[in-house]
């Protein structure tokens, strides 16, 4: 039996057991791992992993179970459980599966990896570290490739294949002068293949550069109301943050949401158009399939300010009356804009260009506060000093409002494409 | 699980640790009264991690069967074969374990039904729907877990491990002025569900509390960012032990350049001040994750990091302790079958004093109490931030307003020196996550202490 075969069979056995709507998954995936720790390569890891996930509907009660055994023994108990936890569940019309859709294939990258390229760009990028940036401590490195094979079947005769292989690699450094550290940063990115060296990827040079720079950090002057560069490798998670808060599922059901009836509407400033391109080509650690069984598709959510998708699931969908999004967010490509980065910088009075934010889950209504890492402070329009003990304050909602202006470059991490912004009203103290 | 490691350990040539694992887990999550969630988890398999040369192969396969044993040993060993040709690495031997053997009791399976489980949340949600119908949503969880592990070394270490968590998350959102606010709680720890929750209204008293404290947070205020002194209470000072100093003081972060390094035996707090990384027992009581023996199949040891004040010491695994020429301290933890041990903490904690809450407060004159922590995080040179949910201004020994959300942070060991005062209440936070590459289970603990600290504001 094949495995798309045994996924078919678990389909079967979830409709035979009484389940009126049923859904399964299979994926055989593999992870070859390079580390580096302090400086050194230290460990090469082979892990295979197996994944069945089984949901279940019946009379509008959902349960689902996910385990990693794909052997034909382990369906028939998996199966009996699922339905014991779905027969548990209060029911709600609004858990359905996905409608049909045509049967697809979907394939990006390779399915297994070059261990000798992966070294050698490993090897060649702590040279290259060592030689450019003598400052620079290498505290781990992980270089990885990992690749899957799933299949997705649904009792509306949903059926997708996906293969998929992408390297990522993620770094962890600080900086040394000998009588001071800097605080550690750490970036990395995600590629289909490794032609390239490592130092070129994502914002790696740029970070390396700057890490260099910042020791020894200096407090803020004082406290003050200013303005904020926020870079790439921090803008990710502002924006994962706002949407969260805002136009996913949980907001929109429990009606906490700020955004709420804001459709079409401007939520953020105009200079400010943001999508999420799970299927682009730039993406190469994207996602084919929704985790509630839609083929996943490119979506701008804001549009020069104004929202043009909540990003709610099937489920979500169901609960308020919306309409589904074409994916599940992620995978964030903002539009550059037309002034390049060091026009940025000129254009700030007082404030500070955020390299890294390390900061406390943000309220529902947006309020953020936490510490200005690795990051740099700015007076009439020049990078003064790098920063430490340094905190910033503000709420993500007002900040998106009130952008100043977008950068023309942009960095490809390869699950996001994302370029400085600049925003004011914040509080760094 | 597998049967019999010990039938496999022929197979063994070089330094070996041979782990087979089971996490198994449940979440049930009810939003606004909508059942959105209801999901059993389990991943199991067979890992093994090879020592050769001085280099590190590991491998792991989700089916343990003799098979899979086989293939982890062999693809683990021919990883530790192509650093070890490739980086020729210094061939340090790791010190060697003295053969130990620890079994956990594992208990029969939980004996509650998903249905009971279901009618339990329903109830607590029904309970606040109820009695607090101005809310604008509400949020009740169950995150049930189980790791169980079964350990062989080459050195002879032979271990059955078995830690259940069982956690009930309750949040709380109001409207003020069409913006919500929230407040969290998370109760439960380590121990099957049928143990620590034996009726939906034993949480009732507590969800009051949560609500009473929500609505004084509706009318908050933003902190007045800058230096202050404020008393950290119990539930805030784990993880202060764990973010601001713990995770400067493991090995591999020491080795890096953490500020931890130059600053051995010396002074980097109050005298008042004393740290342990607990194994597994504490106070005469059994901790939240206790650890007897780890994943390289070191007996766990209890590591006092600061004692009254002085830096004593570090968190190591085997190859860190050779490397400092100590004995290992029993800190190697992996989370997953597919995880390689890491220098991880255990159950860290600042020891109790002898003051009272009541009276710190009391004798703080322009401050805050800072009552309940979000997220956290660490950094080499000590600079640690974490979130505060909940929190009050203290004007001459008084609580006043509530404030905002907001973030403390500080370099822990300039912080710590501000400590003047050190309570005798003391508590655990036993749902605790720490994230250094794998998530994994810690305990984290304190009392109420009192000093100086960066606070996020306007």
């Amino acid at each position: 039996m094949s495995w798309k075969e045994l996924n078919i069979y678990a389909l079967g056995a979830l409709a035979q057991a009484g389940a009126e709507h049923g859904e399964t998954m299979l994926s055989i995936g593999e992870k070859t791992e390079m580390n580096l720790e302090n400086g050194q390569l230290t460990l090469v890891r082979t892990t295979v992993d197996h994944q069945l996930r089984l949901t279940a509907l019946q009379e509008q009660r959902r349960g689902s179970i996910l385990l990693n055994k794909i052997n034909r023994p382990a369906i028939a108990p998996a199966v009996e459980e699922v339905l014991g936890i779905a027969a548990a569940a209060v029911p709600d019309p609004a858990h359905r599966i996905a409608d049909f859709q045509p049967p697809q294939e979907f394939r990006k990258g390779d399915l297994k990896p070059d261990l000798d390229l992966m070294y050698q760009r490993f090897n060649t990028f702590i040279k290259e570290v060592t030689a450019d940036f003598p400052r620079i401590i290498l505290l781990n490195a992980y270089l990885a490739f990992t690749s899957h094979t799933s299949y997705f079947q649904n009792s509306n005769r949903v059926d997708f294949t996906v293969q998929q292989g992408v390297y990522t690699f993620t770094v962890t450094f600080s900086a040394n002068d000998g009588a001071n550290s800097s605080s550690f940063n750490y970036s990395g990115f995600s590629v289909l293949n490794l032609e390239q060296e490592l130092i070129n990827g994502g914002s790696l040079r740029t970070l390396l550069t700057q890490a260099a720079q910042g020791i020894p950090p200096r407090k803020a002057p004082d406290k003050f109301d200013g303005e904020v560069i926020i870079a790439p490798d921090c803008l990710e998670g502002f924006l994962h943050s706002l949407l969260g808060i805002t136009i996913t599922d949980s907001p929109l059901i429990s009606g906490t949401s700020l955004f709420k009836g804001k459709l079409g509407q401007p939520v953020t400033s105009n200079l400010l158009t943001l999508a999420s391109k799970p299927v682009a080509p730039e993406i190469a650690n994207g996602y084919f399939i929704t985790g509630d069984g839609y083929a996943a598709k490119n979506a701008t959510i804001i549009e020069e300010g104004i929202l043009k998708t909540y990003l709610l699931s099937q489920y979500g969908a169901e609960k308020t009356g919306l309409q589904r999004a074409a994916n599940d967010g992620g995978a964030f490509v903002v539009a550059p804009g037309n002034q390049p980065l060091a026009e940025l910088v000129k254009g700030v009075k007082r404030g500070l260009l955020l390299a890294r934010f390390s900061g406390g889950a943000p309220s529902p209504n947006g309020d953020f506060s936490g510490v200005a890492k690795n990051s740099f402070y700015i007076e009439d329009g020049a990078i003064k000093y790098p920063l430490s003990e340094t905190m910033i304050t503000g709420n993500l909602i007002a900040l998106f409002r009130e952008l100043t202006a977008v950068s023309a470059e942009r960095v490809d991490f390869g699950d996001a494409v994302l370029p400085w912004i600049a925003a004011q009203g914040v509080t760094i103290s | 699980m597998i049967t019999n490691l010990f039938s496999f350990k022929d197979l063994f040539t070089d330094y070996t640790e041979l782990r087979c694992q089971e996490n198994n887990s449940l979440v049930m999550v009810f939003l606004k009264g909508n059942n959105t969630t209801n999901t059993r988890l389990s991943t199991s398999g067979i890992s093994a991690r090879v020592y050769k040369k001085g280099a590190w192969g590991f491998a792991s396969y989700p089916e343990t069967t003799a098979d899979g044993v086989k293939f982890v040993i062999s693809a683990a060993s021919h990883n530790a074969n192509f650093l070890a040709a490739k980086e020729p690495q210094q061939n340090k031997a790791l010190p060697v374990s003295t053969p130990t053997s620890h079994r956990d009791l594992v208990p029969p399976k939980s004996p509650l039904h998903p249905k009971q489980l279901v009618s339990f949340l329903k109830e607590i949600d029904h309970y606040i729907a109820e009695r607090y119908p101005q809310l604008a949503s509400r949020t009740v969880v169950l995150h049930r877990s189980e790791l169980k592990k079964e350990l062989l070394t080459s050195d002879g270490a032979s271990v059955l491990s078995f830690l259940p968590r069982s956690l009930i998350q309750i949040s709380l959102t109001i409207e003020q002025e069409g913006a919500p606010v929230s407040l969290q709680e998370s109760y439960g720890g380590r121990g099957q569900f049928e143990a620590l929750f034996t009726s939906p209204s034993h949480l009732f008293p507590k969800i009051d509390w949560l609500y009473e404290h929500l609505m004084r947070k509706r009318e908050g205020i933003f902190a007045d960012a800058g230096l202050k002194n404020c008393v950290l209470a119990p539930e805030m000072t784990g993880i202060l032990a764990h973010e601001a100093i713990g995770h400067t003081c493991e090995a591999d972060l020491v080795l890096g350049g953490s500020v931890a390094g130059p600053h051995l035996h010396q002074e980097v707090a109050s005298p008042l001040v004393s740290l342990i990384d607990f194994a597994h027992t504490a106070f005469g009581a059994t901790c939240p994750v206790p650890i007897f023996v780890d994943d390289e199949g070191t007996k766990a040891e209890d590591v006092a990091l600061i004692d009254h004040g002085k830096l004593n010491g570090f968190l190591h695994n085997k190859e860190s302790a050779g490397h400092f020429g100590v004995p290992p301290t029993g800190n190697a933890r992996a989370y997953r079958f597919s995880d390689e041990p890491l220098i991880r903490m255990r159950n860290t904690a600042i020891l109790p004093g002898t003051a009272k809450l009541e009276e710190m407060i009391a004798s703080l004159e322009d401050g805050y109490y800072l009552m309940r922590p979000s997220n956290g995080q660490a950094d080499s040179t000590s600079e640690f931030m974490f979130g505060v949910t909940l929190g009050y201004e203290v004007k001459n020994g008084k609580l006043g307003r509530a404030i905002k959300d907001t973030t403390i942070s500080g370099l822990a060991f300039q912080v710590l020196k501000t400590v003047s005062q050190v309570s005798q209440e003391f508590k655990w936070l036993s749902g605790g996550m720490c994230g250094k590459k794998q998530l994994l289970p810690v305990g984290l603990g304190g009392p109420a202490l009192k000093c100086q600290v960066m606070i996020g504001g306007r």
